[in-house]
Protein backbone atom coordinates (compact mmCIF):
# COMPACT_ATOMS: atom_id res chain seq x y z
CA UNK A 1 0.00 0.00 0.00
CA UNK A 2 1.38 3.45 -0.78
CA UNK A 3 1.35 5.53 2.12
CA UNK A 4 1.25 9.70 1.41
CA UNK A 5 4.58 11.27 2.96
CA UNK A 6 2.77 14.34 3.46
CA UNK A 7 -0.06 13.08 5.16
CA UNK A 8 -0.87 16.68 6.31
CA UNK A 9 -1.99 17.41 2.59
CA UNK A 10 -4.28 15.50 2.10
CA UNK A 11 -7.63 15.91 4.07
CA UNK A 12 -9.15 12.00 3.11
CA UNK A 13 -7.62 9.04 2.44
CA UNK A 14 -5.46 8.15 -0.20
CA UNK A 15 -5.43 4.42 -0.47
CA UNK A 16 -3.78 2.94 -4.09
CA UNK A 17 -2.36 -0.34 -4.24
CA UNK A 18 0.16 -1.57 -6.97
CA UNK A 19 0.10 -5.38 -5.82
CA UNK A 20 3.86 -7.14 -6.77
CA UNK A 21 4.03 -9.76 -9.51
CA UNK A 22 3.93 -13.34 -8.01
CA UNK A 23 7.07 -14.48 -9.35
CA UNK A 24 5.42 -17.71 -10.68
CA UNK A 25 3.28 -15.96 -12.60
CA UNK A 26 6.28 -13.69 -14.39
CA UNK A 27 8.32 -17.25 -14.93
CA UNK A 28 5.17 -18.48 -16.75
CA UNK A 29 4.36 -15.23 -18.73
CA UNK A 30 7.87 -14.89 -19.78
CA UNK A 31 7.72 -18.63 -20.94
CA UNK A 32 4.81 -18.26 -22.93
CA UNK A 33 6.03 -15.04 -24.60
CA UNK A 34 9.14 -17.28 -25.40
CA UNK A 35 7.21 -20.07 -27.12
CA UNK A 36 5.19 -17.77 -28.91
CA UNK A 37 8.04 -15.95 -30.55
CA UNK A 38 9.55 -19.56 -31.26
CA UNK A 39 6.62 -19.89 -33.20
CA UNK A 40 6.97 -16.17 -34.70
CA UNK A 41 9.95 -17.16 -36.07
CA UNK A 42 8.57 -20.20 -37.82
CA UNK A 43 6.07 -18.76 -39.12
CA UNK A 44 8.20 -16.12 -40.35
CA UNK A 45 10.48 -18.50 -41.84
CA UNK A 46 7.50 -20.18 -43.94
CA UNK A 47 6.22 -17.01 -44.71
CA UNK A 48 9.52 -15.53 -45.94
CA UNK A 49 9.95 -19.06 -48.10
CA UNK A 50 6.41 -18.39 -49.63
CA UNK A 51 5.50 -22.08 -47.81
CA UNK A 52 2.74 -20.32 -46.29
CA UNK A 53 0.03 -17.67 -47.80
CA UNK A 54 1.71 -13.94 -46.65
CA UNK A 55 -1.28 -11.61 -45.58
CA UNK A 56 0.66 -8.99 -44.26
CA UNK A 57 2.70 -6.35 -46.32
CA UNK A 58 5.74 -6.61 -47.34
CA UNK A 59 8.45 -5.54 -49.06
CA UNK A 60 8.69 -5.66 -52.99
CA UNK A 61 11.56 -7.98 -54.89
CA UNK A 62 13.26 -4.96 -55.72
CA UNK A 63 13.44 -3.43 -51.98
CA UNK A 64 14.70 -6.68 -50.69
CA UNK A 65 17.95 -5.13 -50.79
CA UNK A 66 17.35 -2.10 -48.60
CA UNK A 67 16.62 -1.52 -44.90
CA UNK A 68 14.39 -3.87 -44.19
CA UNK A 69 10.84 -2.29 -43.23
CA UNK A 70 8.98 -4.86 -40.77
CA UNK A 71 12.09 -6.66 -39.40
CA UNK A 72 11.75 -4.68 -35.98
CA UNK A 73 9.92 -5.68 -32.72
CA UNK A 74 6.48 -3.71 -32.96
CA UNK A 75 6.33 -5.81 -36.59
CA UNK A 76 7.31 -9.16 -35.19
CA UNK A 77 4.72 -8.88 -32.47
CA UNK A 78 1.70 -7.49 -34.54
CA UNK A 79 2.44 -10.14 -37.13
CA UNK A 80 2.66 -13.16 -34.58
CA UNK A 81 0.91 -12.27 -31.36
CA UNK A 82 -1.35 -9.81 -32.10
CA UNK A 83 -3.31 -11.20 -35.20
CA UNK A 84 -4.21 -14.79 -33.09
CA UNK A 85 -5.93 -12.43 -30.85
CA UNK A 86 -7.05 -10.04 -33.11
CA UNK A 87 -10.56 -10.80 -32.47
CA UNK A 88 -10.58 -9.14 -29.20
CA UNK A 89 -10.85 -5.59 -30.31
CA UNK A 90 -12.31 -3.54 -32.92
CA UNK A 91 -15.40 -5.30 -32.44
CA UNK A 92 -18.12 -3.35 -34.20
CA UNK A 93 -21.08 -2.07 -32.25
CA UNK A 94 -24.46 -1.42 -33.70
CA UNK A 95 -26.37 0.34 -31.08
CA UNK A 96 -25.03 3.47 -28.37
CA UNK A 97 -22.70 2.61 -25.80
CA UNK A 98 -24.62 2.88 -22.65
CA UNK A 99 -24.84 0.42 -20.25
CA UNK A 100 -26.09 -2.64 -22.60
CA UNK A 101 -24.54 -2.60 -26.12
CA UNK A 102 -25.60 -4.32 -29.02
CA UNK A 103 -22.30 -5.97 -30.83
CA UNK A 104 -22.21 -7.52 -34.16
CA UNK A 105 -21.54 -11.01 -34.49
CA UNK A 106 -18.21 -11.61 -36.87
CA UNK A 107 -16.35 -15.00 -37.68
CA UNK A 108 -12.97 -15.34 -38.90
CA UNK A 109 -12.33 -18.53 -41.32
CA UNK A 110 -8.84 -17.96 -41.38
CA UNK A 111 -7.30 -17.47 -37.87
CA UNK A 112 -8.04 -13.61 -37.77
CA UNK A 113 -6.59 -12.32 -40.92
CA UNK A 114 -9.80 -10.99 -42.46
CA UNK A 115 -13.62 -11.14 -41.11
CA UNK A 116 -16.99 -11.57 -42.04
CA UNK A 117 -20.39 -10.71 -40.78
CA UNK A 118 -22.80 -13.27 -40.32
CA UNK A 119 -25.54 -10.49 -40.24
CA UNK A 120 -26.11 -11.83 -36.53
CA UNK A 121 -26.31 -9.02 -33.58
CA UNK A 122 -25.43 -10.15 -29.78
CA UNK A 123 -28.10 -7.83 -28.17
CA UNK A 124 -27.70 -6.26 -24.71
CA UNK A 125 -24.14 -6.75 -24.09
CA UNK A 126 -23.45 -5.35 -20.65
CA UNK A 127 -20.55 -2.63 -21.18
CA UNK A 128 -18.12 -2.90 -18.88
CA UNK A 129 -15.40 -0.93 -21.53
CA UNK A 130 -16.84 2.54 -22.80
CA UNK A 131 -15.76 5.55 -20.58
CA UNK A 132 -19.38 6.35 -19.67
CA UNK A 133 -18.59 7.29 -16.48
CA UNK A 134 -21.96 9.61 -15.86
CA UNK A 135 -24.40 7.31 -18.13
CA UNK A 136 -24.58 10.55 -20.58
CA UNK A 137 -24.18 7.69 -23.55
CA UNK A 138 -27.44 7.53 -23.98
CA UNK A 139 -29.77 8.50 -27.48
CA UNK A 140 -33.19 9.67 -25.02
CA UNK A 141 -33.28 12.29 -22.72
CA UNK A 142 -32.44 15.86 -21.98
CA UNK A 143 -29.43 15.72 -23.75
CA UNK A 144 -30.36 13.98 -27.19
CA UNK A 145 -33.22 16.58 -26.97
CA UNK A 146 -31.14 19.59 -26.92
CA UNK A 147 -28.74 17.99 -29.34
CA UNK A 148 -31.46 17.19 -32.07
CA UNK A 149 -32.74 21.00 -31.77
CA UNK A 150 -29.70 22.55 -32.26
CA UNK A 151 -28.71 20.16 -35.32
CA UNK A 152 -31.99 21.66 -37.02
CA UNK A 153 -31.25 25.35 -36.26
CA UNK A 154 -26.99 24.91 -37.16
CA UNK A 155 -27.01 21.83 -39.14
CA UNK A 156 -24.16 19.11 -38.26
CA UNK A 157 -20.88 20.83 -39.97
CA UNK A 158 -19.23 24.44 -39.51
CA UNK A 159 -16.81 24.11 -42.46
CA UNK A 160 -14.62 26.47 -41.14
CA UNK A 161 -11.59 26.89 -38.34
CA UNK A 162 -12.42 28.83 -35.17
CA UNK A 163 -10.24 31.40 -36.06
CA UNK A 164 -11.91 32.65 -39.56
CA UNK A 165 -16.03 31.71 -40.05
CA UNK A 166 -16.49 28.09 -37.79
CA UNK A 167 -16.87 30.64 -34.16
CA UNK A 168 -20.90 29.89 -33.56
CA UNK A 169 -22.65 31.44 -30.66
CA UNK A 170 -22.87 28.02 -29.38
CA UNK A 171 -19.22 27.57 -28.74
CA UNK A 172 -19.14 30.95 -26.76
CA UNK A 173 -21.92 29.95 -24.81
CA UNK A 174 -20.10 26.55 -23.90
CA UNK A 175 -16.62 27.77 -23.39
CA UNK A 176 -18.11 30.13 -20.71
CA UNK A 177 -20.13 27.69 -19.19
CA UNK A 178 -16.83 25.48 -18.85
CA UNK A 179 -15.43 27.97 -17.48
CA UNK A 180 -17.83 28.41 -14.70
CA UNK A 181 -17.83 24.68 -14.33
CA UNK A 182 -14.09 24.86 -13.43
CA UNK A 183 -13.80 27.68 -11.45
CA UNK A 184 -11.34 29.43 -13.79
CA UNK A 185 -11.44 32.91 -15.62
CA UNK A 186 -11.59 31.75 -18.94
CA UNK A 187 -11.50 28.35 -21.54
CA UNK A 188 -11.25 27.39 -24.80
CA UNK A 189 -12.89 24.36 -26.27
CA UNK A 190 -11.35 22.04 -29.03
CA UNK A 191 -12.48 19.71 -31.86
CA UNK A 192 -10.32 16.62 -30.73
CA UNK A 193 -8.87 16.06 -26.98
CA UNK A 194 -5.63 14.40 -28.88
CA UNK A 195 -5.40 17.35 -30.64
CA UNK A 196 -6.05 19.50 -27.65
CA UNK A 197 -3.01 17.84 -25.82
CA UNK A 198 -0.16 17.83 -29.40
CA UNK A 199 -1.14 20.99 -30.73
CA UNK A 200 -1.40 23.39 -27.81
CA UNK A 201 1.54 21.98 -25.47
CA UNK A 202 3.94 23.37 -28.45
CA UNK A 203 2.38 26.33 -28.06
CA UNK A 204 3.31 27.38 -24.41
CA UNK A 205 6.35 25.75 -24.18
CA UNK A 206 9.74 25.80 -26.70
CA UNK A 207 13.40 25.56 -26.60
CA UNK A 208 14.88 26.67 -23.32
CA UNK A 209 12.04 25.01 -21.46
CA UNK A 210 11.84 22.00 -20.27
CA UNK A 211 9.44 19.63 -19.45
CA UNK A 212 9.29 17.55 -16.74
CA UNK A 213 6.56 14.49 -17.65
CA UNK A 214 5.43 11.57 -15.65
CA UNK A 215 6.70 8.49 -16.80
CA UNK A 216 3.19 7.12 -17.73
CA UNK A 217 1.67 10.08 -19.31
CA UNK A 218 -0.68 9.49 -22.45
CA UNK A 219 0.50 9.44 -25.78
CA UNK A 220 -1.22 12.58 -26.67
CA UNK A 221 1.14 14.57 -24.21
CA UNK A 222 4.20 12.54 -25.50
CA UNK A 223 3.70 13.79 -28.73
CA UNK A 224 2.61 17.44 -27.81
CA UNK A 225 5.99 17.54 -25.74
CA UNK A 226 8.11 16.36 -28.53
CA UNK A 227 6.97 18.63 -31.14
CA UNK A 228 7.25 21.51 -29.26
CA UNK A 229 11.46 21.28 -28.82
CA UNK A 230 11.54 21.15 -24.97
CA UNK A 231 14.16 19.28 -23.26
CA UNK A 232 12.10 16.37 -21.64
CA UNK A 233 12.71 14.70 -18.12
CA UNK A 234 10.56 12.33 -17.05
CA UNK A 235 9.63 10.76 -13.33
CA UNK A 236 8.86 8.25 -11.63
CA UNK A 237 5.08 7.13 -11.77
CA UNK A 238 3.54 9.61 -9.03
CA UNK A 239 6.25 9.35 -7.09
CA UNK A 240 6.85 12.81 -5.19
CA UNK A 241 10.91 12.41 -4.63
CA UNK A 242 11.52 11.87 -8.12
CA UNK A 243 9.88 14.98 -9.20
CA UNK A 244 10.94 16.91 -6.49
CA UNK A 245 15.19 15.57 -7.24
CA UNK A 246 14.21 16.58 -10.91
CA UNK A 247 13.10 20.20 -10.05
CA UNK A 248 16.23 20.91 -8.16
CA UNK A 249 18.83 19.99 -10.37
CA UNK A 250 17.07 21.81 -12.56
CA UNK A 251 17.07 24.86 -10.60
CA UNK A 252 20.54 24.42 -9.91
CA UNK A 253 22.04 23.26 -12.83
CA UNK A 254 19.93 25.40 -15.33
CA UNK A 255 20.30 24.31 -19.39
CA UNK A 256 22.52 21.51 -20.38
CA UNK A 257 25.61 23.00 -21.24
CA UNK A 258 25.15 26.74 -20.84
CA UNK A 259 23.85 26.83 -17.74
CA UNK A 260 21.24 29.51 -18.14
CA UNK A 261 18.49 29.51 -16.15
CA UNK A 262 15.10 27.34 -17.60
CA UNK A 263 12.71 29.66 -19.42
CA UNK A 264 10.00 27.90 -17.88
CA UNK A 265 9.60 24.48 -16.02
CA UNK A 266 6.05 23.13 -16.81
CA UNK A 267 5.27 19.78 -15.18
CA UNK A 268 3.04 17.64 -17.15
CA UNK A 269 0.67 15.34 -15.52
CA UNK A 270 -2.56 13.40 -15.74
CA UNK A 271 -5.59 13.23 -13.31
CA UNK A 272 -6.45 9.75 -13.68
CA UNK A 273 -3.91 7.48 -15.59
CA UNK A 274 -6.26 5.36 -17.59
CA UNK A 275 -4.14 1.98 -17.19
CA UNK A 276 -3.08 2.24 -13.84
CA UNK A 277 -6.64 3.52 -12.47
CA UNK A 278 -4.04 5.58 -10.15
CA UNK A 279 -4.65 9.27 -9.26
CA UNK A 280 -2.32 11.93 -9.37
CA UNK A 281 -0.89 12.95 -5.96
CA UNK A 282 -2.00 16.78 -6.50
CA UNK A 283 -1.69 18.39 -3.16
CA UNK A 284 1.89 17.23 -3.05
CA UNK A 285 2.28 18.53 -6.67
CA UNK A 286 0.80 22.13 -5.65
CA UNK A 287 3.30 22.60 -2.69
CA UNK A 288 6.14 21.88 -4.73
CA UNK A 289 5.09 23.64 -8.11
CA UNK A 290 4.87 26.88 -5.80
CA UNK A 291 7.77 25.98 -4.04
CA UNK A 292 10.05 25.54 -7.12
CA UNK A 293 8.21 28.07 -9.09
CA UNK A 294 7.17 25.95 -12.19
CA UNK A 295 3.96 25.58 -13.47
CA UNK A 296 1.15 22.57 -13.88
CA UNK A 297 -0.49 21.39 -17.01
CA UNK A 298 -3.25 18.87 -15.86
CA UNK A 299 -4.58 16.74 -18.22
CA UNK A 300 -8.20 15.19 -16.37
CA UNK A 301 -9.33 13.43 -19.38
CA UNK A 302 -10.21 10.72 -17.12
CA UNK A 303 -11.31 12.46 -13.91
CA UNK A 304 -13.49 15.62 -15.16
CA UNK A 305 -16.69 14.56 -14.06
CA UNK A 306 -15.84 11.61 -12.58
CA UNK A 307 -14.42 12.54 -9.66
CA UNK A 308 -14.92 14.49 -6.77
CA UNK A 309 -18.23 15.61 -4.90
CA UNK A 310 -18.95 18.16 -6.97
CA UNK A 311 -18.16 16.07 -10.40
CA UNK A 312 -15.29 18.92 -10.63
CA UNK A 313 -12.66 16.70 -11.33
CA UNK A 314 -9.56 15.64 -9.53
CA UNK A 315 -8.87 19.32 -7.89
CA UNK A 316 -12.50 18.82 -6.30
CA UNK A 317 -11.87 15.68 -5.33
CA UNK A 318 -8.77 16.93 -3.24
CA UNK A 319 -10.30 20.02 -2.57
CA UNK A 320 -7.87 22.24 -3.71
CA UNK A 321 -8.14 25.62 -5.32
CA UNK A 322 -8.63 25.60 -9.22
CA UNK A 323 -6.79 28.66 -9.43
CA UNK A 324 -2.92 26.61 -8.29
CA UNK A 325 -3.25 24.74 -11.58
CA UNK A 326 -2.42 27.19 -14.22
CA UNK A 327 -3.23 25.25 -17.10
CA UNK A 328 -6.55 22.70 -17.14
CA UNK A 329 -6.82 20.34 -19.80
CA UNK A 330 -9.72 18.15 -20.02
CA UNK A 331 -11.63 16.16 -22.61
CA UNK A 332 -15.64 15.95 -22.94
CA UNK A 333 -15.48 12.66 -24.78
CA UNK A 334 -15.23 10.26 -20.83
CA UNK A 335 -18.36 11.95 -18.58
CA UNK A 336 -19.79 14.61 -21.06
CA UNK A 337 -20.61 11.85 -23.79
CA UNK A 338 -19.54 14.11 -26.67
CA UNK A 339 -16.20 14.91 -28.27
CA UNK A 340 -13.45 17.14 -28.12
CA UNK A 341 -10.81 18.68 -25.40
CA UNK A 342 -10.81 22.10 -23.68
CA UNK A 343 -8.37 24.05 -21.66
CA UNK A 344 -9.07 26.13 -18.96
CA UNK A 345 -6.82 29.10 -17.29
CA UNK A 346 -5.99 32.19 -16.50
CA UNK A 347 -8.13 34.68 -19.16
CA UNK A 348 -4.58 35.77 -20.86
CA UNK A 349 -2.98 32.55 -21.67
CA UNK A 350 -6.77 31.47 -22.94
CA UNK A 351 -6.42 34.82 -25.05
CA UNK A 352 -2.96 33.86 -26.03
CA UNK A 353 -4.12 30.52 -27.24
CA UNK A 354 -6.70 31.52 -29.13
CA UNK A 355 -4.70 33.48 -31.70
CA UNK A 356 -1.03 30.95 -31.37
CA UNK A 357 -2.69 27.60 -31.37
CA UNK A 358 -2.57 25.39 -34.12
CA UNK A 359 -5.83 23.62 -33.40
CA UNK A 360 -7.27 27.15 -33.07
CA UNK A 361 -6.59 28.00 -36.32
CA UNK A 362 -6.16 25.26 -38.71
CA UNK A 363 -8.64 22.55 -37.11
CA UNK A 364 -12.05 22.78 -37.79
CA UNK A 365 -14.34 23.47 -34.72
CA UNK A 366 -16.75 21.59 -32.68
CA UNK A 367 -19.82 20.78 -34.57
CA UNK A 368 -22.83 21.98 -33.04
CA UNK A 369 -24.85 19.38 -31.56
CA UNK A 370 -21.33 18.03 -30.30
CA UNK A 371 -21.45 21.75 -28.01
CA UNK A 372 -24.87 21.54 -27.57
CA UNK A 373 -24.55 17.83 -25.72
CA UNK A 374 -21.86 19.22 -23.62
CA UNK A 375 -23.92 22.52 -22.80
CA UNK A 376 -26.88 20.10 -21.66
CA UNK A 377 -24.63 17.69 -19.59
CA UNK A 378 -22.45 20.23 -17.97
CA UNK A 379 -26.09 21.76 -16.87
CA UNK A 380 -27.48 18.64 -15.51
CA UNK A 381 -23.82 17.88 -13.76
CA UNK A 382 -23.67 21.49 -12.16
CA UNK A 383 -27.37 21.34 -11.38
CA UNK A 384 -28.44 24.30 -13.20
CA UNK A 385 -31.13 22.53 -15.07
CA UNK A 386 -33.35 22.81 -11.94
CA UNK A 387 -32.92 19.28 -10.90
CA UNK A 388 -30.97 17.68 -8.35
CA UNK A 389 -30.96 14.80 -10.68
CA UNK A 390 -27.25 15.19 -12.26
CA UNK A 391 -26.15 14.58 -8.39
CA UNK A 392 -28.11 11.94 -6.99
CA UNK A 393 -28.49 10.07 -10.34
CA UNK A 394 -25.34 10.11 -11.68
CA UNK A 395 -22.25 11.36 -9.22
CA UNK A 396 -23.41 9.64 -5.84
CA UNK A 397 -24.38 6.22 -8.24
CA UNK A 398 -20.67 6.05 -9.80
CA UNK A 399 -19.15 6.84 -6.41
CA UNK A 400 -21.03 3.93 -5.18
CA UNK A 401 -20.42 1.64 -7.76
CA UNK A 402 -16.95 2.17 -8.39
CA UNK A 403 -16.44 1.28 -4.28
CA UNK A 404 -18.88 -1.51 -4.65
CA UNK A 405 -16.92 -3.26 -7.85
CA UNK A 406 -13.50 -2.49 -6.92
CA UNK A 407 -14.40 -4.03 -3.02
CA UNK A 408 -15.97 -7.25 -4.92
CA UNK A 409 -12.98 -8.00 -7.32
CA UNK A 410 -10.69 -7.56 -4.85
CA UNK A 411 -12.33 -9.62 -2.15
CA UNK A 412 -12.62 -12.55 -5.24
CA UNK A 413 -9.13 -12.39 -4.59
CA UNK A 414 -8.19 -10.42 -8.00
CA UNK A 415 -5.37 -8.11 -8.01
CA UNK A 416 -6.62 -4.97 -8.97
CA UNK A 417 -4.39 -1.51 -9.46
CA UNK A 418 -5.13 1.65 -8.72
CA UNK A 419 -6.86 4.08 -6.06
CA UNK A 420 -10.04 2.69 -4.31
CA UNK A 421 -11.91 5.83 -6.09
CA UNK A 422 -11.18 5.70 -9.45
CA UNK A 423 -13.81 4.41 -11.76
CA UNK A 424 -10.83 3.06 -13.68
CA UNK A 425 -10.19 -0.61 -12.68
CA UNK A 426 -7.42 -3.27 -14.06
CA UNK A 427 -7.30 -5.82 -13.61
CA UNK A 428 -4.13 -8.15 -13.78
CA UNK A 429 -3.96 -10.79 -16.38
CA UNK A 430 -0.54 -11.30 -17.26
CA UNK A 431 -0.19 -14.29 -19.26
CA UNK A 432 -0.92 -13.83 -23.06
CA UNK A 433 -3.27 -16.60 -23.46
CA UNK A 434 -5.15 -15.54 -20.86
CA UNK A 435 -5.83 -12.06 -22.55
CA UNK A 436 -7.39 -13.71 -25.45
CA UNK A 437 -9.18 -16.13 -23.69
CA UNK A 438 -10.04 -13.39 -20.99
CA UNK A 439 -11.79 -11.59 -23.92
CA UNK A 440 -13.98 -14.41 -25.65
CA UNK A 441 -15.01 -16.22 -22.53
CA UNK A 442 -16.26 -12.33 -21.33
CA UNK A 443 -18.67 -12.22 -24.83
CA UNK A 444 -20.03 -15.71 -24.54
CA UNK A 445 -21.29 -14.28 -20.88
CA UNK A 446 -22.15 -11.51 -22.65
CA UNK A 447 -20.64 -8.90 -20.66
CA UNK A 448 -18.21 -7.04 -23.37
CA UNK A 449 -14.60 -5.77 -21.95
CA UNK A 450 -11.45 -4.17 -22.98
CA UNK A 451 -8.08 -6.20 -22.62
CA UNK A 452 -5.22 -4.45 -22.75
CA UNK A 453 -1.51 -5.67 -23.68
CA UNK A 454 1.85 -4.93 -25.32
CA UNK A 455 2.33 -2.13 -26.17
CA UNK A 456 -0.16 -0.25 -23.68
CA UNK A 457 1.18 -1.55 -21.17
CA UNK A 458 4.64 -3.66 -20.35
CA UNK A 459 4.66 -6.69 -21.52
CA UNK A 460 4.05 -8.88 -18.56
CA UNK A 461 1.82 -7.09 -17.42
CA UNK A 462 -1.35 -7.06 -19.49
CA UNK A 463 -4.68 -6.79 -17.99
CA UNK A 464 -8.34 -6.30 -18.60
CA UNK A 465 -9.66 -3.00 -17.66
CA UNK A 466 -13.32 -1.66 -16.60
CA UNK A 467 -14.69 1.75 -16.89
CA UNK A 468 -17.49 1.71 -14.17
CA UNK A 469 -20.28 3.98 -15.31
CA UNK A 470 -23.36 5.82 -13.55
CA UNK A 471 -25.65 3.77 -16.14
CA UNK A 472 -25.16 0.31 -14.37
CA UNK A 473 -27.60 -0.64 -11.77
CA UNK A 474 -26.71 -2.66 -8.83
CA UNK A 475 -28.17 -6.02 -10.54
CA UNK A 476 -25.68 -5.57 -13.62
CA UNK A 477 -22.81 -5.29 -11.96
CA UNK A 478 -23.66 -8.01 -9.59
CA UNK A 479 -24.01 -10.02 -13.30
CA UNK A 480 -20.54 -8.66 -14.30
CA UNK A 481 -19.45 -9.71 -11.26
CA UNK A 482 -20.50 -13.27 -11.22
CA UNK A 483 -19.28 -14.19 -14.43
CA UNK A 484 -15.88 -12.28 -13.75
CA UNK A 485 -15.19 -14.58 -10.78
CA UNK A 486 -16.75 -17.91 -12.94
CA UNK A 487 -14.29 -16.97 -15.98
CA UNK A 488 -11.27 -16.24 -12.69
CA UNK A 489 -12.03 -19.65 -11.51
CA UNK A 490 -11.77 -21.26 -14.90
CA UNK A 491 -8.81 -19.15 -16.22
CA UNK A 492 -6.88 -19.57 -12.86
CA UNK A 493 -6.92 -15.72 -12.56
CA UNK A 494 -6.86 -15.11 -8.78
CA UNK A 495 -3.70 -14.41 -8.05
CA UNK A 496 -3.76 -12.08 -5.03
CA UNK A 497 -1.79 -13.28 -2.08
CA UNK A 498 -3.36 -10.73 0.14
CA UNK A 499 -4.51 -12.10 3.16
CA UNK A 500 -8.43 -12.10 2.42
CA UNK A 501 -10.63 -10.53 5.00
CA UNK A 502 -14.21 -12.41 5.51
CA UNK A 503 -17.14 -11.31 3.07
CA UNK A 504 -19.09 -8.79 4.75
CA UNK A 505 -22.73 -10.11 4.83
CA UNK A 506 -24.23 -7.22 3.79
CA UNK A 507 -22.46 -3.83 2.13
CA UNK A 508 -24.40 -1.61 3.12
CA UNK A 509 -24.94 1.83 1.35
CA UNK A 510 -24.10 4.43 3.73
CA UNK A 511 -20.43 3.68 3.12
CA UNK A 512 -20.35 5.96 0.10
CA UNK A 513 -17.22 7.69 0.20
CA UNK A 514 -19.32 10.95 -1.75
CA UNK A 515 -19.44 13.49 1.20
CA UNK A 516 -21.59 16.79 0.56
CA UNK B 1 -20.24 -40.92 -13.95
CA UNK B 2 -16.92 -41.09 -12.25
CA UNK B 3 -15.10 -41.73 -15.73
CA UNK B 4 -17.15 -38.59 -17.02
CA UNK B 5 -15.94 -36.24 -13.96
CA UNK B 6 -12.57 -37.35 -14.01
CA UNK B 7 -12.57 -36.16 -18.29
CA UNK B 8 -13.68 -33.10 -17.04
CA UNK B 9 -10.99 -32.70 -15.10
CA UNK B 10 -8.33 -34.10 -17.24
CA UNK B 11 -10.03 -31.70 -20.02
CA UNK B 12 -9.75 -28.29 -17.36
CA UNK B 13 -6.15 -29.36 -16.66
CA UNK B 14 -5.29 -29.76 -20.59
CA UNK B 15 -7.15 -25.72 -20.82
CA UNK B 16 -4.72 -24.48 -17.98
CA UNK B 17 -1.26 -26.07 -20.05
CA UNK B 18 -3.03 -24.35 -22.92
CA UNK B 19 -3.27 -21.16 -21.69
CA UNK B 20 -0.15 -20.99 -19.17
CA UNK B 21 2.38 -22.34 -22.04
CA UNK B 22 0.65 -19.86 -24.74
CA UNK B 23 -0.30 -22.90 -26.74
CA UNK B 24 -4.62 -21.69 -26.80
CA UNK B 25 -3.25 -18.85 -29.35
CA UNK B 26 -1.48 -21.09 -31.86
CA UNK B 27 -3.41 -22.70 -34.47
CA UNK B 28 -4.07 -26.61 -34.17
CA UNK B 29 -1.08 -27.73 -36.24
CA UNK B 30 1.42 -25.72 -34.01
CA UNK B 31 -0.24 -27.45 -31.13
CA UNK B 32 0.46 -30.84 -32.77
CA UNK B 33 4.15 -29.81 -33.54
CA UNK B 34 4.78 -28.39 -30.08
CA UNK B 35 2.89 -31.36 -27.95
CA UNK B 36 4.89 -33.89 -30.30
CA UNK B 37 8.19 -32.46 -29.56
CA UNK B 38 7.31 -32.33 -26.06
CA UNK B 39 6.25 -36.17 -25.50
CA UNK B 40 8.82 -37.20 -27.25
CA UNK B 41 11.72 -35.02 -25.30
CA UNK B 42 10.22 -36.59 -22.17
CA UNK B 43 9.37 -39.95 -23.75
CA UNK B 44 13.08 -40.16 -24.08
CA UNK B 45 14.53 -38.97 -20.73
CA UNK B 46 11.51 -41.22 -18.99
CA UNK B 47 13.53 -44.27 -21.40
CA UNK B 48 17.21 -42.68 -20.46
CA UNK B 49 16.29 -42.98 -16.74
CA UNK B 50 14.38 -46.43 -17.30
CA UNK B 51 17.73 -47.43 -18.77
CA UNK B 52 20.12 -46.39 -16.51
CA UNK B 53 18.01 -47.05 -13.19
CA UNK B 54 19.96 -50.25 -12.21
CA UNK B 55 23.45 -48.56 -12.90
CA UNK B 56 22.54 -45.19 -10.70
CA UNK B 57 20.90 -47.95 -7.88
CA UNK B 58 24.06 -49.76 -7.93
CA UNK B 59 26.64 -46.36 -7.45
CA UNK B 60 24.05 -45.93 -5.06
CA UNK B 61 24.30 -48.91 -2.96
CA UNK B 62 27.66 -48.95 -3.65
CA UNK B 63 28.52 -45.30 -2.08
CA UNK B 64 26.62 -45.95 0.95
CA UNK B 65 28.28 -49.24 1.52
CA UNK B 66 25.55 -51.32 1.62
CA UNK B 67 26.44 -53.62 -1.06
CA UNK B 68 30.26 -53.98 -2.12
Amino acid sequence: QNVPYNASLYKRPFVESFEETPLLVAVLTYMGYGILTVFGYLRDFLRHWNIEKCHVAREREEQKDFVPLYQDFENFYTRNLYMRIRDNWNRPICSVPGAKMDLVHRVSPDYNWTFEHTGKVVKDVINMGSYNYLGFAERTGACAEAALKSTHKYGVGVSSTRCEMGNLDIHEEMEQLVARFLGVESAMAFGMGFATNSMNIPALTGKGCLILSDELNHASLVLGARLSGSTIRVFKHNNMQSLEKLLRDAIVHGQPRTHRPWKKILIVVEGIYSMEGSIVRLPEIIALKKRYKAYLYLDEAHSIGALGPRGRGVVDYFGLDPKDVDIMMGTFTKSFGAAGGYIGGKKELIDYLRTQSHSALYATSMSPPVAQQIITSMKIIMGEDGTQLGKENRLRQLSENTTYFRQRLRDMGFIIYGNNDSPVVPLMLYMPAKIGAFGREMVKRNIGTVVVGFPATPIIESRARFCISAAHTREMLDTALAAISEVGDLLQLKYSRRVQPLPSLSWSSEESLLQD
Amino acid sequence: MALGDCWKQLSWFYYQYLLVTALYMLEPWERTVFNSLLISVAAMAVYTGYVFMPQHIMAILHYFEVVQ
